[in-house]
């Protein structure tokens, strides 16, 4: 098996400051070094710390085309293994290899300039999200045609809804033509339509050879679209030989999130008090 | 369930593009990287201006008030008041040729500084090489220098002060305060990020050091025994050249060289700084 994306003993700690200031004061910096004058200033700040370890010795190897789905309870790590992928910040212990280019989306709008239009921030997303100027050009119809929001280009961003912002910027991504595309769950502000259109490009992106990993409390979705799926407790990771097994054993054992959309139930904000059976049982 | 990829994996390269590891402390500023970006720098730099301009009514025309309205103050109170004395040019010329370039270095750290704790939205969402934060604010303030440029070349025209060869030089001073801005703004900035204080002490820290350069005053007025002293201030050196430029005054040349040295210096420790800081910015921000 070829692989696009290695993970060899990955493991993410952060450091919790028990105070108050959840920035150190420079102060306090200066006067830790004092004290001990041979620590570095960073981890001497003088107050009680203590570990948390959101990612714990994970390992895994994908394919390209493969379409990685990834659940587990808020809190879990599932972001912080996102955000390694995407090198936003590193890893306290382990390896990550991609042989490939990575465009990832983890929130709907970053780098989005609110007084600039639409038109002006799809080329500024677009360089955000490493595509040349030339490519963007070339894309640019194809973009503005996915996000259906042609109508709206030549106003400012601050007058979008939330679900033509996530339009807009999900067509960016998903048009950078990513050897890895790394989706956090960002389709839940999209309507039925445009969550189906998502989906059809992502198997469209799969067809191309394309990886995908994607987070999403939306077992249904993950169901459909993914042929492997990972699950984060607790800053571990586990994979199931069943994909179909593990989602109906995790969909059995934790209760319904409010992003769990189905028929039945529709949404409802309160997700713990909900005991209603999985519909993950044709699966 | 999915249809198997129809890919042919034959064109996976053989070496990672990607390797992801845990920081090393010594580690430099990767300048491949920072150029292969270099299409994101020119898009922070256009978006900041093409905004600016987008919400002030004044727009440009504010870039060439602020070192315009310092001049007239000055003019009028050590001018007129105190009647500081000037290498033979009359004090309203030689106060805007100092001003323009120390409002563009002050405006350069001083928003280059905020810039990666306004940036956090960027910081924490997307991956690309955070010193282009940075950059591109000290660059946005380099096109404002640009524009009020044309003001000293009104008063040149107008006080009738001739340009010499020694204007060739200008550039080389202007690529000097940049970079030396650059260096500042990276120590900063990364330092601000965590150290949310150090923000406050930045407008204390410009005002001083404005009034340890040559800026209102010739640096002849400071005494011979306090020379050396003096011109350990990177910036004192870059100044009294730059009117040296302007006016075919004779050159500081030991004053830049010392001024060079010291900026070089800081340049290293201050990319190495970032460079460590940076790895944490996304979890401290």
């Amino acid at each position: 098996m070829q692989t696009i994306v290695q993970v060899r003993n990955l493991s993410k700690r952060y450091q919790l400051r028990k105070s108050r200031n959840t920035h150190p004061t420079l102060r306090e910096a200066l006067m830790g070094s004092l004290k001990w004058p041979w620590a570095r200033v960073s981890d001497s700040n003088g107050s009680k710390t203590d570990t948390l370890w959101a990612l714990r010795d994970v390992n895994f190897e994908v394919a390209p085309g493969e379409i990685v789905g990834i659940i587990g309870p808020n809190g879990a790590g599932k972001s912080t293994l996102l955000k390694i992928l995407s090198r936003i910040t590193k890893p306290s212990e382990g390896e990550v290899d991609i042989y490939g280019r990575v465009g990832s989306l983890l929130e709907i709008g970053t780098g989005f300039h609110p007084d600039l239009t639409g038109r002006e921030n799809i080329f500024l997303n677009a360089a955000i999200l490493g595509m040349k100027r030339a490519e963007t050009t070339h894309k640019f119809d194809e973009i503005v045609d996915f996000s259906e929001v042609e109508r709206f280009l030549d106003i400012p961003v601050k007058f979008y809804s939330s679900g033509m912002y996530l339009r807009l910027a999900f067509a960016v991504a998903v048009h950078l033509e990513p050897d890895v595309l790394i989706l956090d769950e960002v389709l839940a502000v999209g309507d039925a339509s445009f969550q189906k259109k998502c989906y059809e490009k992502m198997r469209q992106v799969h067809s191309e050879g394309r990886t995908v990993f994607f987070v999403s409390h939306n077992l249904q979705a993950i169901k459909q679209l993914c042929n492997r799926v990972f699950v984060v407790n607790g800053g571990r990771l586990t994979e199931g030989a069943d994909m179909h097994a593990t989602l109906a054993q995790y969909g059995a054992e934790s209760p319904p999130n409010k992003n769990f959309q189905t028929p039945t139930i529709g949404t409802n904000s309160d997700d713990k008090g909900l005991t209603v059976p999985t519909p993950l049982g044709a699966g | 369930m999915l249809p198997e990829s129809s890919y042919s994996s034959s064109i996976l390269p053989k070496e990672p593009l990607i390797k992801i590891r845990p920081s090393r402390p010594w580690s430099f500023i990767d300048l491949r990287d920072v150029w292969a970006h270099r299409e994101l720098f020119f898009f922070l730099v256009w978006r900041d201006v093409k905004v600016r301009y987008k919400q002030t009514l004044l727009g440009a025309l504010w870039v060439i008030l602020q070192p315009l309205l310092m001049t007239l103050i000055f003019m009028v109170f050590l001018g007129m008041l105190v009647r500081v004395p000037t290498p033979g040019m009359p004090y309203p010329v030689f106060l805007y040729a100092a001003l323009l370039p120390w409002t563009f270095f002050s405006n350069a750290v001083a928003s280059s500084s905020f810039s990666l704790v306004a940036s956090a939205s960027m910081i924490t969402k997307v991956y690309f090489p955070r010193v282009l934060i940075p950059a591109a604010m000290v660059a946005v303030r380099l096109s404002d220098f640009l524009i009020a440029f044309v003001i000293l070349a009104g008063l040149l025209v107008y006080y009738h002060i001739h340009p010499t060869w020694a204007l060739l030089v200008l550039p080389l001073l202007v690529a000097h305060l940049t970079i030396l801005a650059i260096t500042i703004g990276l120590l900063l900035s990364s330092i601000n990020v965590k150290y949310r204080d150090v923000g406050t002490m930045i407008p204390v820290m410009l005002q001083l050091w404005m009034f340890v350069s040559p800026i209102v005053y010739p640096s002849i007025l400071v005494p011979p025994r306090w020379k050396i002293v003096y011109e350990l201030n990177p910036l004192a050196g870059i100044i009294e050249n730059f009117r040296a430029c302007l006016f075919g005054l004779p050159f500081n040349r030991s004053g830049l060289m010392i001024s060079a040295l010291i900026t070089l210096t800081l340049l290293i420790y201050s990319a190495h700084v970032f460079r460590r800081m940076e790895d944490e910015f996304a979890d401290v921000i």
